[in-house]
């Protein structure tokens, strides 16, 4: 579904992805994990468009999409939730979950009424969500603006989604949440790319993953594959 | 001197207020979306005052002029972005202050050359004789810059909450990068907020011109204005640059009743000065409360 083949790309003159290849298989979900600034958030942003690649390819669904820029990435399927969650502060909860189905809403009226079957199902998954779903995005606790942000994600019906440190700053009990709705998203047959700090967690929920390391890929395999890993279990397991 | 005509004075004043928000108006929809404003707004309201007044020359009736007026200011308000703001915007630089004020520069010697220098009075169906309202004489001219600024700011607010496009509009503005994650192209909105500056600008000038003619000059006090208006009320408030607006000119009004007419403009100057030193972000100007 998601083929990244020797994806370069930085920022400036640096470059952070020194040829980075990964894939992404329909229904499953892959883990991508390593050390601070090994690139991992700079592969998230690479994929999607927010940063252009200076070489290699990303395919979506057997479409090249490299270079075609955020906007028509994501109108061609992939919902990049990014890292630090990046909700629309000053706008409500709901018109936050309504911009994520901006693809394929009609731009001036109905798009409420259009949007209702999937705005039930993001508030079923996340029932905080309906109960403040008038309040300001900016002004919901961290957790609540993680789930916004996967919620918006949903909201786009997208067939690939690639979630940057849903994690990141909150407190464990809600950092569960998160990898539990992550796995109902995955038995629903959500394709998924994660990037996590936490990388127990990530590789209890992936099918496969990849490990990072200064811009390349160093080491994937299947979770069970990597658990054995002696390296990986030195740095990344311990 | 009376009081019912410092009132009058005040209140014609605050009238004409409404004409620099209308255009501060336009300072902010630009702001919100790119962080950049068009310098030769002031260009914009005297080009598209005078096309419009050219229509009438060609005979067409004053209410099909309006909204031709309208969409020829928003054309040539994407025209400014093409050609002044993209290129500095991709490139990260604050190039579009420069380039907008040369574009400025240019409409205005090429309104000098089409047009030429002399003042010309505007002519419209709307009645100038005064209306006795509550104690003073408001003109129909008068009113119509209030209907005509209140109407447009309220169509491009109900635009903005309303429709899903103007949410995109907000949330390009809030943070462009997640609105390109979103499939919202941020280029197409940044043209879409200089297309409504440019209607905005035009507005302003069809509305004004029957009171003070039209001129290749006639917009460069106002333009000055607009910006303290947009300065003192903050980039962000909508609400914020219609009160300071009306307090601004009727401020004006009473100094050139008090002082004498050639204190007009001071009060403009005064209240940007005050405001840079003691409030910068604008009265209205808000933090937006976010919790990390």
């Amino acid at each position: 579904m998601l083929i990244v083949t020797n994806l370069h790309a930085g920022y400036g003159l640096s470059e952070v992805l020194e040829g980075a290849s990964l894939n992404v298989k329909a229904g499953t979900v892959v883990a991508l994990i390593g050390a601070n600034g090994a690139g991992k958030t700079t592969t998230m942003r690479a994929i999607s468009g927010l940063i252009t690649p200076t070489r290699g390819e990303v395919l979506l669904d057997g479409k090249p999409v490299q270079g075609l820029g955020a906007a028509k990435v994501a109108r061609l399927g992939l919902a990049h939730s990014p890292e630090g969650r990046k909700v629309f502060a000053p706008l409500s909860a709901e018109d936050n979950l309504l911009l994520g189905a901006f693809p394929w809403l009609p731009r001036f009226f109905g798009f409420r009424k259009k949007a209702a079957p999937d705005l039930e199902r993001v508030y079923g998954l996340f029932p905080k969500l309906a109960e403040r779903r008038l309040q300001l995005a900016g002004t919901l606790s961290g957790g609540e603006q993680q789930m916004l942000a996967i919620g918006r994600a949903l909201m786009a019906r997208p067939k690939v989604m690639l979630l940057d440190e849903p994690s990141m700053g909150l407190a464990p009990v809600i950092v569960q949440e998160v990898f539990r709705t992550i796995e109902r998203l995955k038995a629903e047959g959500m394709t998924m790319l994660l990037v996590e700090q936490f990388a127990r967690a990530a590789l209890e929920v992936a099918d496969y993953a990849y490990v990072m390391e200064r811009g390349r890929i160093a080491v994937e395999g299947t979770p069970a594959e990597l658990s054995r890993d002696e390296r990986v279990l030195a740095a990344y397991l311990g | 001197m009376p009081f019912s005509i410092v009132a009058q004075i005040a209140v014609s004043g605050a009238l004409m207020g409404l004409v620099y928000a209308l255009v501060a108006y336009g300072f902010q929809l630009t702001y919100a979306t790119s962080k950049s404003i068009n310098f030769g707004q002031g260009e914009l309201v005297m080009v598209s005052a005078f096309v419009s007044l050219s229509l009438i020359d060609l005979g067409l009736p004053y209410w099909a002029v309006v909204p031709l007026g309208l969409l020829f200011g928003a054309l040539l308000g994407l025209a400014v972005e093409r050609a002044a703001v993209r290129l500095a915007l991709e490139q990260k630089s604050e190039g579009w202050i420069l380039l907008t004020i040369i574009t400025g520069l240019f409409l205005f010697s090429a309104a000098e050359n089409v047009w030429g220098r002399d003042d010309r009075p505007f002519p419209t169906p709307i009645p100038s004789a005064p209306i006795h309202l509550l104690g003073v004489d408001v003109t129909g001219l008068e009113i119509s810059v209030a209907v005509g600024v209140l109407a447009v700011m309220g169509l491009v607010e109900l635009f903005k909450r309303r429709t899903l496009l103007g949410k995109a509009f907000e949330a390009v503005s809030a943070d462009r990068d997640a609105g390109e994650l979103m499939g919202i192209s941020a280029t197409r909105t940044v043209m879409l907020s200089y297309a409504l500056s440019g209607g905005v600008a035009a507005l302003a000038g069809i509305l004004v011109s029957p009171i003070t003619t039209v001129g290749p000059t006639m917009a460069s006090a106002m333009i000055l204005k607009a910006f303290s208006v947009a300065v003192v009320a903050g980039l962000e408030s909508g609400f914020g640059v219609v009160v300071v607006g009306l307090f601004l000119g009727a401020l004006e009004g009473l100094a050139s009743l008090y002082i004498g007419s050639g204190w007009r403009e001071a009060p403009g100057l005064a209240l940007l000065i005050l405001a840079l030193a003691v409030r910068p972000t604008g009265v209205f100007g808000k933090a937006v409360i976010r919790k990390v």
